[in-house]
């Protein structure tokens, strides 16, 4: 929370709590709103899949904020949970025998995520029981089992041989199917009076993923700020005190890996539909630690650096992807070592991630949260500004 | 029964390579208080460090001194590695919460991992000519890979002097007292920059030397840093800052690596010798989750 402007008062606590606290506040997330709608419009093409990225990260990390930053549960196997929910959607679609209605009215997908929700959270509540007893390394540990377990042994060897289709499942265009529209193939849509719309493959993924983030973001954002959040952030900041006030501890960090492994469910039900396929390389090991970078990069317990490390790292990688392949277009002649270059890429991409990880955690423990949370109360307070520390 | 024999056998010889790697990392932790994740990284450049100065050197000298020396160089390299990580990164870490020193050793194995491929090549790569001779001894009518026997008398030795340098050299018990306490050991005049500093050379080298034997028996490439990844339930089993937990770790997890993968391969195919040591913590973790002779802590508000 920034500080307000001068002559702003408040009558009651619920008052303060509210999400609008003032009409400029109110204004501000309309404007943002609006532009979010427009987004596909006021971009290139070619970059609304990277936005469609940037929402898939902040789904994917959105659990890992809530352990980490809000409930002081280090997890470092989130990406099991985020395989678990995209396998789980992916099965259902293409298993189960949907009446015929279900799936001409295009409800057998929303549905399958929302089991995909339910099945990621308590397969991350069964990993999640060993913290009743252990904490700090220990559970790091068994998260880290969770990964192990979930994504190279059960996915690999058993759940991707349902079906015999190989290691990998490919969801045929037209089996995703969200009310009328179907996701990953260009239609158009009838808007009735509007006229007919042509929309992209991209253009409704963005959309769709748009949706997700809003409702996720805003049912964090109440959480957090509810009894449930208060208990998750008591027994961050020491569980033992929480215990001794009555928090039942193991209730809520149970519920905590829930509702975090509910997200990955929805996350990884998202990128599978986004991309029409589900294959076990894109949850191995890597992703579950870059999404714990993502978070320490933009400000660990706050939902606004989880959207900031999000965008930050996809986009930073993409105009590293970009540029290098537009110099190797114009100097491959001059210089074929660019050819090299571009093949390690996932490599140089690593080399600078970890670099950024502990260069942050050295020069700004805080995240991008912290600087942007700095330069709002630079403008609130104008002109009598101070940007000392404390929040 | 002989199968059975054979499987002890070569697991006690896999596992003390992995109670090797684990021996440097309970060292970090023991002196410095650092839970480090980029083991398997170190492993994996102390092993590529190795094979360039061995293939540079095998052209002009016979094998065995080729590889004593790439051997030699890659601790080298290690202990200038270590000396730096530990001033550039870790030093600014001291006193930080756990997750973010934990994120640092993580960012650390993304970078070295990344630096490691970049250099070098990520297919496969062997130790040609090879080192050791193919030819299997046979002992009481167990084959032994002579590569096997090899590395285990390399890492007996090698925690014996990693030991005895901890137990009865002046530097090691300049880290023992950092150790045991850190404040009690400044105020007697031991330097623990020094001691965080030679901690992490030390776990270099080992890390190192136990890449370089399992790139001899696998060849090297990017599944060794899951190898050593494996130290973690070894230390875990063990307790984290027991010396000696980590020896026995070691064996005991390099042991249930090889039975899982000689009797249970049948019903559960696939990976299950990788994954075994990670199940196996799980539960440890449930019943007795500061290992064998960890200690104990006891938390107080």
């Amino acid at each position: 929370m920034s500080y307000l402007p001068c002559g702003t008062y408040f009558e009651s606590y619920l008052e303060e709590q509210k999400w609008w606290r003032t009409p400029f506040i109110k204004g501000k997330m309309i404007l943002m709103l609006v532009l979010l709608v427009a987004l596909p419009w006021l971009i290139p093409k070619d970059w609304v899949s990277v936005v469609c990225n940037v929402n898939y990260y902040i789904l994917a990390a959105l659990g890992v904020q809530l352990l980490i930053g809000y409930c002081g549960q280090i997890t470092l196997g989130h990406a099991a949970f985020v395989a678990v929910g995209a396998y789980c959607s992916a099965m259902m679609v293409l298993f189960l025998p949907w009446p015929g209605f279900m799936v001409e009215n295009g409800l057998a997908y929303p549905l399958s995520v929302l089991c995909a929700g339910f099945m990621a959270g308590f397969w991350s509540v069964l990993f999640g029981l060993p913290s009743a007893r252990v904490k700090g390394f220990y559970l790091i540990m068994t998260t880290m089992a969770a990964q192990f377990i979930t994504v190279p042994l059960v996915i690999t060897q058993y759940v991707s041989r349902i079906g015999g289709r190989g290691h990998y499942f490919q969801l045929p265009p037209g089996t995703i199917k969200i009310g009328p529209v179907e996701i990953g193939t260009d239609s158009a849509l009838d808007l009735g009076r509007l006229g007919i719309w042509d929309f992209d493959a991209d253009t409704k993924v963005y959309y769709w993923s748009l949706f997700l983030v809003l409702l996720c973001l805003l049912a964090m954002g109440n959480l957090v700020r509810s009894k449930v959040g208060r208990a998750w952030v008591a027994i961050r900041d020491n569980d033992i005190a929480a215990e001794t006030m009555g928090v039942d501890i193991i209730w809520y960090k149970l519920l905590a890996f829930f509702v975090a492994g509910f997200f990955a469910g929805i996350a990884g039900a998202f990128y599978a539909s986004s991309i029409a396929f589900v294959s076990p390389e894109h949850y191995g090991w890597e992703f579950s630690l870059i999404w714990v970078g993502v978070i320490l990069i933009g400000g660990v317990g706050s939902i606004q650096g989880l959207v900031f490390g999000s965008a930050f790292f996809v986009i930073i990688i993409e105009v590293l992807q970009r540029l290098l392949g537009y110099l190797s277009e114009g100097f491959e002649q001059s210089f074929p070592t660019l050819g090299v270059v571009l093949m390690k890429f996932v490599f140089f991409r690593d080399t600078a991630f970890g670099l950024a990880i502990i260069l942050f955690l050295i020069y700004e423990p805080n995240g991008l949260a912290y600087r942007y949370w700095q330069l709002k109360n630079y403008f609130n307070l104008w002109p009598f500004s101070y940007t000392g520390k404390g929040h | 029964m002989e199968n059975l024999l054979q499987l002890i056998v070569t697991g006690i010889m896999l596992g003390s390579i992995y109670a090797l790697v684990a021996l440097g990392w309970v060292l970090i932790y023991k002196c410095s208080g650092v839970l480090n994740l980029a083991m398997g990284e170190l492993t994996m450049i102390g092993g590529y460090v190795c094979l360039s100065i061995y293939t540079l050197l095998a052209a002009r000298m016979s094998v065995t001194p080729a590889f004593l020396v790439a051997l030699g160089g890659s601790l080298v390299v290690g202990v200038l590695l270590g000396l730096m990580t530990e001033r550039l990164f870790l030093r600014k870490m001291i006193g930080e919460p756990i997750l973010s020193v934990i994120m640092v050793t993580v960012g650390l194995s993304f970078f070295f991992k990344g630096i490691v491929f970049i250099i070098w090549n990520p297919d496969t790569v062997q130790f040609a000519p090879r080192v050791f001779d193919v030819q299997n001894i046979h002992i009481a009518g167990l084959a032994i890979e002579r590569v096997q026997l090899w590395s285990f008398f390399a890492s007996i030795v090698l925690m014996v002097i990693f030991v005895s340098f901890f137990k009865y050299t002046r530097w090691g018990l300049a880290m023992q007292a950092c150790a045991d306490d850190e404040m009690a050991a400044l105020s007697l005049g031991v330097s623990a920059k020094f001691v965080y500093a030679l901690a992490w050379a030390i776990a270099f080298m080992s890390a190192g030397v136990g890449g370089t034997l399992l790139g001899n028996i696998n060849g090297l490439n990017l599944s060794i840093s899951g190898f050593g990844l494996l130290v973690l339930p070894v230390v875990v089993f063990g307790g984290l800052n027991s010396i000696p937990g980590a020896i026995v770790g070691g064996i005991t997890i390099g042991l249930l690596q090889n039975l899982c993968g000689g009797y249970l391969d049948i019903y559960f195919p696939g990976g299950i010798k990788e994954i075994a040591p990670f199940v196996f913590m799980v539960f440890f973790l449930l019943f007795k989750p500061f290992g064998l002779w960890g200690w104990e802590r006891i938390e107080r508000v």
